[in-house]
């Protein structure tokens, strides 16, 4: 049964998948850095939500929906709108493409991401393997 | 005219004579300027009789209407003539300071004819030109010889294009050198420099490129500027060059490795840019008015290098992947070695490649090479090749000829990785299929400046405007060699304004920025239209050079599949990519040609 995007049960789907992805593991193995992606409203998504995921070497923890910015720092921010995110997480959108035609609005290191492009892809492409429910 | 100093300066080599003429109006305003006004020019004196190395054979430089404005990125200018590497129409542009310090000479251009009977070089400064003996130049690399002709016209400010070894051993693979290290490197407009005996260019001005509407065109400057500030292209660049995309471009499959024959092999993401900024970087340059500033000055502590022009992600590849070193610091001294004598990386990496490639394969020997043993990975050779290929020695002597020309000579013209005899760039058509249609129509062969796929399709542009939006970067379908087609003569336009095209304001923008420095009136869709004009005018001067529409093809090695990697398994369509791009262009299917109906 299809999961709802973004809910609880989804986020700990993710992280999940993560951690039992060896494709994933591969990609990310040197990577270092927890993540907030900011879920901004369009016409098919009625507020912002912030979901907070810690990423080390290849592993997922604490994944969780954030009330605000304020409440967790975090070495990159990643933001667009609902539909932007679903078209990533469907394919429809490479996730660095997005990044660097200014769909997803990036705060953090360029570095680590132009450095291990293939860690971001993969994070993305365990997400695209949910079966998920984006409500429309 | 508005937006134009209004003049070229001819330079007759053969007399040592030198003269002014109006710029022409009427293919100004069709062909806008750069190389687009340079193919128009030259439509007129070129044919196929014309020996690329001869007397006869043309050099024009010419610079865009925005250049030396304040719009930024409009720092560019245009080198164009018979190539002697591919015979066709051959056209090099460089950033820097050159284009706009002509400008500020008087002049829009500079047009060559004739040779001299011993090395010269020119000066223009504050409107006033002269031919000066070079004989005490000749020999000297570029640094140096930028260096002495500053100290000679007592103008520290003073800009230079030149030539370096290859150039006057006329190498057909020699670029033309300015501001340093920058280069309108491609199709051998260095070796024509060379054949004319002109060693150099120096100018220097205090002029200003008068503009209809100066006000509403410094509005106009001012907004772009404020767009590329925080555009997320703009400071990838700005942080890690050019080179920034090398681990992309290999999660893509984009990246050619061993010769574009792997898609994908881990150590090559040890060239990554992000190191290169982290671990080799000094600082960045910038071209005129650029808030970007991709260019690297970087250091090779290994190789003494303490200061380095570049490596560019081209470099990277084509002196790193290609040739299976994965070593940044031996790629940054391999490019300084190409810089100090004048050579185009791309075109020099690819060959050695091939050198590499037929060794594996049996099919060269030290026998041929003069006892040299050319593998795959092997630094030091390549530092050896790039010597022996400036001056002409050995086997340098044969790789001074380019790619095509090795293939041809080992007997596999099919391993030959070029179009139109010009060497591939770094972006592999597998990888984005539109590059495809982008290399095989390139007025100039093989060329990545001709309409930039990677780019679109990575949603890098603000084109939509004129039709232009990013796709899926694998699709083999009539609209997208439409799109490669549009992109194509968008490119051809650029480089006629002589813009970079690593700055892309929203089109409104740019037309505005035209209509303010010039009194005209034009659209997005006059601007397009011109650029397919300009195409079209590159086109016709190929086919008077004897090209074909069977010359509308990509090199056998690009249709095979790669195996692994983000591109695996894809191969452009031909049939179907170019089937697009003639209905775009209005090009005859059977022949490839232009319409007759469509005036020069």
């Amino acid at each position: 049964m299809a999961i709802k995007f973004p809910s609880e049960e989804w986020i700990k789907e993710w992280e999940n998948r993560l951690n039992t992805s060896e494709s994933y593991a591969q990609a990310a193995a040197n990577w270092e850095g927890d993540n907030i992606i900011v879920i901004l409203p369009d016409e098919n998504y009625t507020q912002t939500t912030y979901i907070y995921i810690n990423l080390q070497h290849g592993k997922a923890s604490d994944a969780c929906f954030l009330k605000s910015l304020d409440e967790k720092k975090a070495l990159f921010t990643s933001t667009a709108p609902f539909g932007t995110w679903r078209k990533v997480l469907e394919g429809r959108i490479d996730v660095i493409q997005a990044m660097f035609s200014n769909k997803i609005r990036l705060i953090g290191s360029m570095a680590a991401i132009q450095r291990q492009p293939k860690a971001t892809y993969e994070l993305v492409k365990v997400a695209g393997t949910i079966d998920t429910d984006y409500g429309s | 005219m508005h937006g134009y100093m209004g003049r070229i300066l001819h330079v007759d080599l053969n007399r040592g004579r030198l003269w002014d003429e109006a710029l022409n109006e009427e293919y100004t305003r069709s062909y806008v300027g750069g190389s687009g006004l340079a193919a128009r020019c030259l439509y007129d004196v070129l044919d196929a009789h014309t020996d690329p190395l001869g007397p006869d054979n043309t050099l024009l430089f010419l610079t865009g209407p925005l250049v030396g404005t304040s719009m930024t990125s409009a720092g560019r200018y245009s080198a164009c003539a018979r190539s002697p590497l591919t015979g066709i129409w051959g056209e090099a542009n460089s950033g820097g300071f050159f284009g706009p310090e002509l400008r500020y000479a008087g002049y829009d251009g500079v047009w060559f004819t004739g040779a001299s009977d011993h090395p010269v070089w020119l000066s223009v400064v504050e409107g006033k030109a002269d031919l000066h003996d070079a004989g005490d130049l000749w020999g000297s690399d570029i640094y140096i010889t930028q260096t002495r002709l500053r100290e000679s016209l007592g103008e520290a400010k003073a800009r230079m294009a030149c030539i370096g070894l290859a150039g006057e051993h006329r190498v057909k693979l020699a670029g033309i050198a300015n501001d340093h290290g920058r280069f309108a490197a491609r199709t051998g407009m260095g070796a024509v420099m060379g054949s004319k005996n002109l060693k150099a260019i120096a100018v220097r001005g205090k002029g200003k490129v008068p503009l209809f509407a100066p006000d509403e065109f410094r509005i106009i400057t001012n907004q772009v500027l404020a767009l590329f500030k925080e555009d997320m292209p703009s400071k990838s660049l700005r942080e890690f060059g050019t080179a920034g995309y090398v681990n992309v471009g290999h999660m893509f499959g984009d990246l050619p490795i061993r010769y574009f024959q792997l898609g994908e092999h881990a150590p090559a993401d040890a060239l990554s840019g992000v190191d290169m900024t982290e671990k080799f970087l000094r600082r960045n340059t910038a071209c005129h008015k650029c808030i970007i500033a991709c260019g690297r000055e970087t250091r090779s502590p290994a190789y003494n290098d303490d200061k380095v022009d570049g490596p560019e992600y081209e470099t990277i590849g084509a002196l790193g992947s290609v040739l299976m070193i994965f070593d940044l610091e031996a790629v940054i001294h391999a490019g300084h070695l190409c810089n100090l004598y004048g050579m185009d990386t791309i075109s020099l990496g690819v060959t050695i490649g091939l050198a590499c490639e037929l060794f594996e394969r049996g099919l060269l020997t030290p026998a041929d090479t003069g006892g040299l043993e050319i593998r795959y990975g092997d630094a030091e050779m390549v530092f050896r090749l790039i010597e022996l290929t400036a001056r002409r020695e050995g086997f340098g002597a044969v790789l001074a000829e380019g790619n095509a020309a090795l293939a041809e000579r080992a007997g596999v013209p099919e391993l030959s990785v070029t179009v139109n005899r010009l060497e591939v760039p770094m972006h592999d058509p597998r990888a984005y299929v539109g590059m495809a249609v982008t290399y095989a129509l390139s007025p100039r062969g093989a060329c990545h400046m001709e309409g930039n796929m990677y780019d679109l399709d990575m949603g890098q542009s603000n084109l939509e405007d004129v039709g232009l939006v990013m796709g899926n970067r694998h699709e083999n379908s009539i609209e997208k060699g439409r799109t490669a087609a549009r992109l194509q003569a968008w490119r051809n336009l650029y480089n006629s304004l002589t813009l970079c095209e690593f700055e892309n304001p929203p089109v409104p923008l740019l037309v505005g920025a035209i209509n303010a420095a010039t009194g005209w009136n034009v659209t997005g869709d006059d601007l397009m239209n011109a650029g397919k004009r300009i195409v079209n005018i590159k086109r016709r001067l190929n086919f008077k050079l004897g090209m074909t529409r069977a010359d509308d093809r990509l090199p056998e090695l690009l249709l095979k599949p790669l195996e692994k990697g983000g591109s695996a398994g894809i191969v452009p369509d031909m049939p179907t990519l170019l089937a697009g791009a003639y209905a775009e262009f209005g090009w005859d299917p059977e022949t490839g040609s232009p319409p007759e109906d469509i005036p020069l």
